[in-house]
């Protein structure tokens, strides 16, 4: 029973990424309606943004101080990530706008490629492990038996308010209403003046930043990032999109934490469990597609962005 | 005086098909026009490319004086042109309040919650139903909703596609004589329809419409006598 | 034909090339081709020289001479430029160039100027007039024994910067005889004799061994080139004529690789059965294709894009499963040792002597490869020109109205599906032979992007696409050893690249092309009223 408890908390950590992930699928989903596969690439770039700053740019006296260090990786992470998203927007993307849909999702993989390859050949050391700072104190507790690390805490916190803060954004501001008129009639958006290149834009913005938080958070949790991180929690996170139906934001970090437990539980109770982690994301992807393609919350696809 | 909107030798091109050939008027302010024609003549193709969903492949638009045709499509609703498609294309899942906000979505003033108010006076079942999502509404009261939506922009000219289509003829009165209401009020319109009789009826001028040419102009209430227009729009043999 | 008098502009930098060509550009020595000695075209000066060629339209009227001439010239610049860019890597500074690559230069752009401002002119003739077939005949053979020409020439050349200078001169060379409808001229006569067009292609390919002289490097490269194809001539079925997008396409082309060796008593294995090779072939081909329908049967409903993801997700478990099934694969050792084929006392390992030519063992494969790509060919265009390809299109441009008429589309997909999967998974048996071993680390998810690439790049829908894409794919990476480390970024670019600006590949499908170069139709053409439909609106 403890284990399954401490596996449900590992789980929840998890899944808190893969959540913050999604949420950059699902809406570039529910906007223009593109796998955006290199997402998972705007994740990686986002943890090496952030170790960059740790490493080059911070003086020695404040790289300790957690409320100097902290802010700052974050900071310079969203930074490289949305720049990144917003390049690969207005460059890759946009002038396929039009395009038959297979176009832009090979463009996509390009991207992906190619963001893995430059930060492989020109970070330097990108070839290896490269380490990531312990932020937060690498400290645990015990609750009732179970080990609860601090990071993991601070992942799920900063995650959750992330999610709620999206949430209120799309549902109350005018550009997140624009969001949702885009998602749901582009051509109606633009007669009601909505510059909809400029929705596009904020929409990419907001997945990416979402993507670097998650970025520097996996670093924290591991301890260690390479280009490849990418490309695996990019799928998982994808695949947490469509489990709670893509478009939808709530959908997503539901998704994405589901996804997160299933992951832990199967890692402890399936025998050799840990050599075929990788794979449970596939089977949940491939039987949520076969059984339920609208996702879980499927009725509501309809809440698109 | 030049008028609001002058159409000057509008041409329209979908790949090798021309939908839209040489067509040529003008919209005075606070006149009514009519562009009547039967299916494929070209209006819907005429009024997209007004509001910049469609590139014009040749030909003039000026809003005041001013060229348009090269704008995006956000950019003419800023200049005061709103653009009821046809179909209505309402925001489905979205309510109507919210409908009504994304049509004032380029004002900054603080009149926007009167003028809400004035469209639920215009059509009270939607002041009734402001919480619905509009995609639950009925055809006549998604029109109305899409009519209120582009009033919210205060527009100095009003396109309007197809209102009375898929109506029935009473929720087509209604939506008629509500337009009859904004033309007293000064609004200036231009107003798409197949049901001739009742948008020359409103009109100050009409043209018809046939393959992408203007191929008669005139009042609303000549066209409405016109042999060739009672033949061919109105059903009389 | 009607002459014209040349520009003075365009005498003048032709005269200033192959003066320039014919003179040194190097002020060291050791840079390739003699580069620092004159008098003679050596090395990449000899491209520059040929390119010159194309000075010639300034004086006859042909269709298209002014692309054409443009192409040449901008051609001939982009050599120079090349080389003078290495001479500097390679001399260290500016000095290190000679005064023939600045006269070359400026003839070059001389060139370019002059062709500028030629007249756009007609364009060339759609069709050739017709000949007798005798000479129609010769001149496809005479385009095919160019081409062969063109790749063991390219093969010859060692140094990077000489092989680049060869891809631009081969590149603007091509872009030139496009636009003075060599190609489009070419393409009509293979379609008018595609028989004996097949048969000198085949032949062609067969020669290919003979003018190695005994050196097995490229031979080998181009047996893996073999098996290769054959795979994205099977994919190209499934992308390129049914328009499904397969993530995980290298997943199939490993249960046959896997079939293949564990069938083949190989030295590490858990299997000890020999079975014939051609049955090994086929029952890997039909083991994949169970495969196939057992991943399509669930999955074909789901529209492209999702389906791209789940066949991902289907090429990864298979890797995961190949990697952690010790009983049977090995896990990541995988089955290695697999011995070389051997037919009736043939052995396909040894080198044998015909015609006077040493063939290395790699020779059979390439020969066996032949045969499977030829297989492959039949099979695709077979399919393309039939009732299932026309059914294939209808489905690629609008599934729902391909379903009201009829169509039954998911059988019509599992059957491309499943073709695709048997293509690849005869392919993967041989590959166990020539490879001798059998990992899970050769079939991961870039395998795949691999495989979609050399259709995408190639052009989807067309067999010479699937070749050239192929060839290109392994051909180009082991010419640019400098560029090696480089590989995947370039090649993400190139994906990118293509899809802007050639969505349509190298070799076009003409229906491809339409259906890629136009926009997606925004409401119904010329029916602008009568549409209900939103148009642009999402489509799900």
């Amino acid at each position: 029973m403890r284990q399954f408890v401490q596996q449900l908390v590992n789980g929840t950590v998890l899944g808190a990424t893969y959540g913050l992930i999604a949420l950059g699928y699902t809406m570039v989903y529910g906007i223009i309606q593109l796998i955006n596969f290199a997402h998972g690439e705007i994740f990686m770039v986002g943890a090496f943004g952030g170790l960059t700053v740790y490493r080059y740019w911070l003086p020695e006296s404040l790289a300790g101080n957690v409320w100097v260090a902290l802010p700052a990786v974050l900071i310079v992470a969203i930074a490289v990530s949305v720049g990144t998203a917003v390049l690969m927007e207005r460059l890759a993307y946009r002038p396929l706008r039009n395009a038959p849909r297979l176009a832009p999702l090979i463009t996509a993989i390009g991207v992906s490629i190619f963001l893995q390859e430059a930060v492989r050949l020109f970070y330097p050391g990108g070839k290896r492990q490269q380490p990531f700072p312990q932020l937060i104190s690498s400290g645990t507790f015990d609750v009732a038996g179970v080990t609860v690390a601090w990071v993991s805490v601070f992942v799920v916190v900063v995650a959750v308010a992330l999610m709620v803060a999206l949430q209120v954004f799309v549902k109350k501001t005018k550009t997140g209403k624009a969001m949702r008129a885009t998602s749901q009639d582009p051509e109606s958006a633009k007669l009601m003046g909505i510059d909809i290149n400029r929705v596009i834009v904020v929409t990419f913005v907001l997945g990416a930043a979402l993507a670097a938080v998650a970025g520097v958070m996996q670093g924290m949790r591991f301890a260690q990032i390479d280009f490849r991180i990418g490309f695996l929690s990019g799928l998982k996170a994808f695949t947490a999109a469509v489990l709670g139906g893509i478009g939808n934001i709530t959908g997503a970090v539901l998704g994405g934490f589901l996804l997160g437990i299933v992951e832990a539980l199967a890692t402890q109770y399936v025998p050799q469990g840990s050599s075929w982690k990788d794979v449970w994301a596939f089977i949940v992807l491939i039987a949520v597609l076969v059984v339920r393609p609208g996702g879980l919350l499927g009725e509501r696809v309809a809440t698109r962005a | 005086m030049a008028a609001l909107l002058e159409v000057r030798d509008l041409h329209v091109a979908y790949g090798q098909i021309d939908a839209v050939r040489g067509v040529s008027f003008d919209v005075d302010a606070g006149q009514v026009v009519a562009l009547i024609g039967s299916n494929g003549a070209g209006k819907t193709t005429t009024l997209r490319t007004l509001s910049g969903l469609q590139r014009a492949s040749g030909g003039e638009v000026r809003l005041d004086g001013d060229r348009i045709d090269r704008l995006a499509a956000h950019e003419i609703v800023a200049r005061g042109v709103a653009h009821a498609p046809e179909g209505r294309r309402l925001f489905p899942r979205m309510t109507i309040r919210e409908n009504l906000d994304l049509g004032a979505y380029r004002r900054r003033d603080s009149e926007v919650e009167a003028d809400v108010a004035m469209v639920y006076d215009l059509f009270p079942i939607l002041a009734e139903r402001r919480a619905q999502a509009a995609g639950t509404l009925s055809g006549g009261e998604q029109q109305m909703l899409a009519i209120g939506r582009a009033l919210m922009s205060r527009p100095r000219l009003l396109m309007l596609d197809e209102p009375s289509m898929g109506l029935s003829p009473l929720v087509m009165r209604t939506i008629f004589s509500t337009l009859s209401e904004l033309k007293t009020r000064g609004t200036t319109l231009l107003l798409v329809e197949q049901n001739a009789q009742a948008a020359l009826g409103l009109a100050d001028s009409g043209h018809v419409l046939e393959t992408g040419r203007i191929v008669l102009s005139g009042t609303g209430a000549d066209l409405l006598r016109d042999e060739g227009v009672r033949k061919a729009y109105l059903g009389e043999d | 034909m009607r002459l014209h008098r040349p520009p003075p502009v365009a005498v003048a930098g032709a005269v200033a090339l192959v003066v320039g060509c014919l003179s040194p550009w190097a002020t060291f020595a050791g840079f390739p081709g003699k580069m620092s000695l004159g008098g003679f075209p050596g090395g990449a000066r000899l491209f520059c020289l040929l390119l010159v060629a194309g000075a010639v339209l300034f004086v006859v009227d042909v269709g298209g001479r002014r692309r054409a001439a443009l192409a040449t010239a901008i051609g001939a610049t982009a050599v120079v430029v090349v080389n003078l860019v290495a001479l500097v890597d390679q001399g260290g500074d500016i000095g290190s160039v000679s005064w023939g690559a600045w006269l070359a230069l400026a003839g070059g752009g001389a060139l370019v100027a002059a062709a500028w401002r030629l007249p756009s002119g007609h364009p060339p003739p759609e069709e050739w007039r017709r000949r007798p077939a005798a000479i129609e005949v010769a001149v496809l053979a005479t385009g095919l024994l160019a081409l062969l020409g063109a790749v063991v020439w390219g093969l010859e050349i060692e140094e990077s910067s000489r092989f680049v200078s060869f891809l631009v001169f081969l590149t603007f060379s091509a872009v030139a005889l496009h636009h003075l409808g060599l190609f489009s001229g070419l393409g009509v006569l293979f379609n008018r004799y595609p028989r004996i067009a097949m048969l000198l292609g085949a032949a062609v390919a067969v020669a290919f061994p003979f003018t190695q002289q005994g050196n097995a490097y490229w031979i080998r490269v181009f047996a893996s080139i073999g098996v290769f194809a054959v795979a994205a001539i099977g994919l190209n079925v499934v992308v390129g004529l049914a328009g499904l997008l397969d993530l995980g396409y290298v997943a199939f082309f490993g249960v046959g690789a896997y079939v293949g060796a564990l069938l083949a008593n190989a030295s590490l294995t858990t299997v000890h059965v020999h079975l014939p090779f051609l049955l090994v072939v086929l029952l890997g081909g039909c083991v994949a294709a169970v495969f196939g329908l057992v991943i399509g049967l669930p999955t074909l409903r789901l529209r492209g894009d999702y389906l791209a993801i789940v066949t991902l997700g289907f090429g990864e478990i298979f890797r995961i499963t190949a990697n952690n099934w010790d009983g049977l694969t090995r896990g990541p050792n995988g089955i290695s040792g697999v011995p070389d084929l051997a037919v009736g006392g043939f052995d396909f390992g040894a080198s044998h002597s015909l015609l006077g030519v040493t063939l290395p063992g790699f020779a059979n494969y390439y020969f066996v490869e032949l045969v499977l790509i030829a297989g492959a060919i039949v099979v695709f265009t077979r399919l393309n020109d039939s009732r299932i390809g026309r059914a294939w299109v209808a489905i690629r441009e609008d599934e729902v109205a391909a379903a009201a008429s009829g169509i039954d589309t998911i059988r019509l997909k599992l059957l491309a599906f499943a073709i695709g999967a048997f293509l690849a998974g005869a392919a993967g048996t041989v590959n166990a032979h020539v490879t001798t071993q059998v990992s899970p680390d050769s079939y991961t998810f870039l395998e795949s992007i691999l495989l979609v690439a050399a259709v995408v790049l190639g052009g989807m829908g067309t067999v010479p696409g699937a070749l050239l894409g192929s060839t290109a794919l392994f051909v180009l990476p082991e010419k640019l050893r400098s560029f090696q480390d480089m590989r995947l970024l370039l090649f993400g670019a190139a994906l990118i690249l293509v899809m802007r600006f050639r969505p349509e590949g190298l070799v076009p499908s003409r229906r491809r092309r339409r259906e890629l170069r136009e926009e997606a139709p925004e409401g119904v053409p010329g029916l602008a009223g009568a549409t209900g439909a939103p148009p642009g609106g999402p489509v799900s």
